[in-house]
């Protein structure tokens, strides 16, 4: 396989699992972030330290893949970052972080790379929510970005078929280690666990990997007829009410 | 109030617990109002003194559909307002439900909205042909886009009734006729009772009070609803101020399903 790719945010959690799944795919992987290359980073994985809400860096970003990785056929949109706030608490440098990052990074790398795939085509693939559907509380500026996403996804696949496909993940609860630090202060861990998977049809929580395999799928030809979808990876929680289980 | 002014309507279930409200409401509106249901469920006197007109109704019944929609027609020749709010829940999985349960639930809730709605199309034709819209309001429920456990059939019914309402809007909004859904939350009727007293017994210590403060608690508004919340949108889509709302699923529930599943951290 010859195709290049560009994960956003690819140094810890879901970033990382979808880099590790590509690399091992055989795609020539460039990832980034905005700190140093971390140090667990797979050898053949390219990194760049880049701040995607930046329009320069995300032209760099293309710049590069495209002269070292050979043709790009591929962009995750996976930098992400949340604020755990109402909007009465939210402040205007909270906004522009999470607006930055969530909403201006997902523009800038989108427009940038549309103009090399355009030629030769390829899919985009951006991170959501579920969220982005049905509200986390104290998330406001979260929950909002990531309704944008969902609807850049649309207009991108829309705007720009045939030679480009855009779909969107909508993880649920994944356990990274910002997942995992929550449990932890928790007043029962144990219980909050327990708890949780049982709002889980699947029995059990999510894992980077499960965000990595819709990706790889959606990257493939096998979705070739999936455009502008926001697929859901929750293992069934937002298909049951909220007054699910343990209730009763 | 006199929103309903003049108005001829019809509710299906209109003895139960949204019925019975839905039923007082326009009244107090100003509607000529039928009542439809199984029986009377108490005295004629009780419930002649609040002004409806009682019709036996089994909504799975094409007899009684035709025999109903004929009793309005020889007293007004028109209807101007059907409600489709007669259902029934089964509290069980699939596995549990037995064939005959399955099919009650789809008789009463699927095919008598159906049914009812069939035989009425011609007489709210005739209202809209007055120049005011005429509005039929079926009852779906949150169950139908997300689910309760337990309640698979119940789930099942409520999505067909979304369906088959936008279908209906499609289908008759040329003639004037508009058809919206009302997709109830938790509402305190004898059937939420009657599944609080169902889960309640099923053992794990909780009292039934307790289960209702736990059910009160995950809404943001931290209550559930009452028959007359649902008779406050129900009279609104009846009225000439709902003119241009149609072929919608109208979610009422405190704000239940717009929030993800609150984790007990």
């Amino acid at each position: 396989m010859d195709k290049g790719a560009i994960v956003t945010g690819g140094s810890r959690g879901i970033g990382a699992a979808i880099v590790a799944a590509l690399d091992n795919a055989g795609y020539r992987v460039l990832t980034c972030g905005r700190g140093a290359r971390p140090a667990d980073l797979p050898a053949s994985v390219h990194w760049m330290s880049a701040d995607v809400s930046k329009p320069a860096d995300a032209a760099a970003l293309v710049d590069y893949a495209s002269a070292e990785l050979g043709p790009l056929s591929l962009l995750v949109n996976n930098a992400g970052v949340q604020v755990e706030k109402t909007i009465g608490e939210s402040t205007d440098a909270d906004w522009d972080l999470v607006v930055d990052i969530n909403c201006r990074g997902v523009f800038n790398m989108s427009r940038a790379v549309l103009h090399v795939m355009q030629d030769h085509g390829g899919s985009i693939v951006n991170i959501g929510s579920i969220s982005g559907n049905v509200a986390d509380p104290s998330m406001a500026l979260y929950n909002a970005s990531k309704a944008f996403v969902h609807g850049l996804t649309r207009s991108i696949a829309v705007d720009h078929g045939p030679q480009v496909r855009c779909n969107a993940i909508s993880p649920g609860w994944i356990m990274t280690e910002m997942a995992t630090d929550g449990f932890a202060l928790a007043n029962d861990p144990e219980r909050a666990m327990r708890d949780a998977i049982a709002r889980h049809p699947v029995g059990r929580m999510g894992k980077p990997e499960d965000i990595a395999n819709a990706v790889l799928w959606l990257a493939s030809d096998q979705s070739h007829y999936v455009n502008g979808a926001c697929i859901t990876v929750d293992g069934g929680m937002t298909a049951a009410s909220p007054l699910n289980p343990g209730l009763f | 109030m006199t929103k309903l002014a003049g108005k001829i309507a019809l509710v299906t279930g209109g003895r139960g617990g949204i019925g019975r409200a839905i039923v007082k409401r326009f009244l107090a509106e100003g509607a000529h109002v039928y009542a439809a249901d199984l029986t009377q469920q108490g005295s004629l006197a009780e419930h002649d003194a609040d002004g409806s007109q009682f019709i036996k109704l089994d909504v799975t019944s094409e007899t009684d559909a035709i025999a109903a929609m004929e009793r309005v027609r020889a007293d007004h020749g028109r209807l101007d307002i059907l409600v489709n709010a007669a259902g029934i829940e089964i509290e069980k999985t699939i596995e549990d439900t037995t064939l005959d349960e399955w099919n009650t639930s789809f008789a009463v809730n699927v095919t008598g909205t159906f049914l009812t709605s069939k035989y009425a199309l011609p007489l709210m034709r005739a209202a809209a042909a007055g120049g005011t819209s005429s509005s039929i309001i079926n009852f779906g429920s949150y169950d139908g886009f997300i689910a309760d456990p337990g309640l698979a059939a119940y789930c099942a019914t409520k999505g067909a009734v979304h369906a088959l309402t936008r279908a209906m809007a499609c289908d008759h909004g040329p003639e004037g006729i508009r058809v919206n859904a009302i997709c109830p939350g938790y509402v305190d009727t004898p059937m939420l009772q009657s599944f609080f007293t169902g889960e309640g017994s099923g053992g794990d210590g909780k009292s039934i009070d307790d289960l209702q403060q736990v059910v009160k608690d995950v809404h943001p508004m931290r209550t559930y609803g009452t028959p007359d919340d649902i008779a406050n949108l129900v009279h609104w889509l009846a009225s000439d101020e709902a003119r241009y709302a149609s072929g919608q699923l109208w979610v009422l529930d405190g704000g239940l399903s717009a929030q993800v599943q609150q984790m007990k951290l």
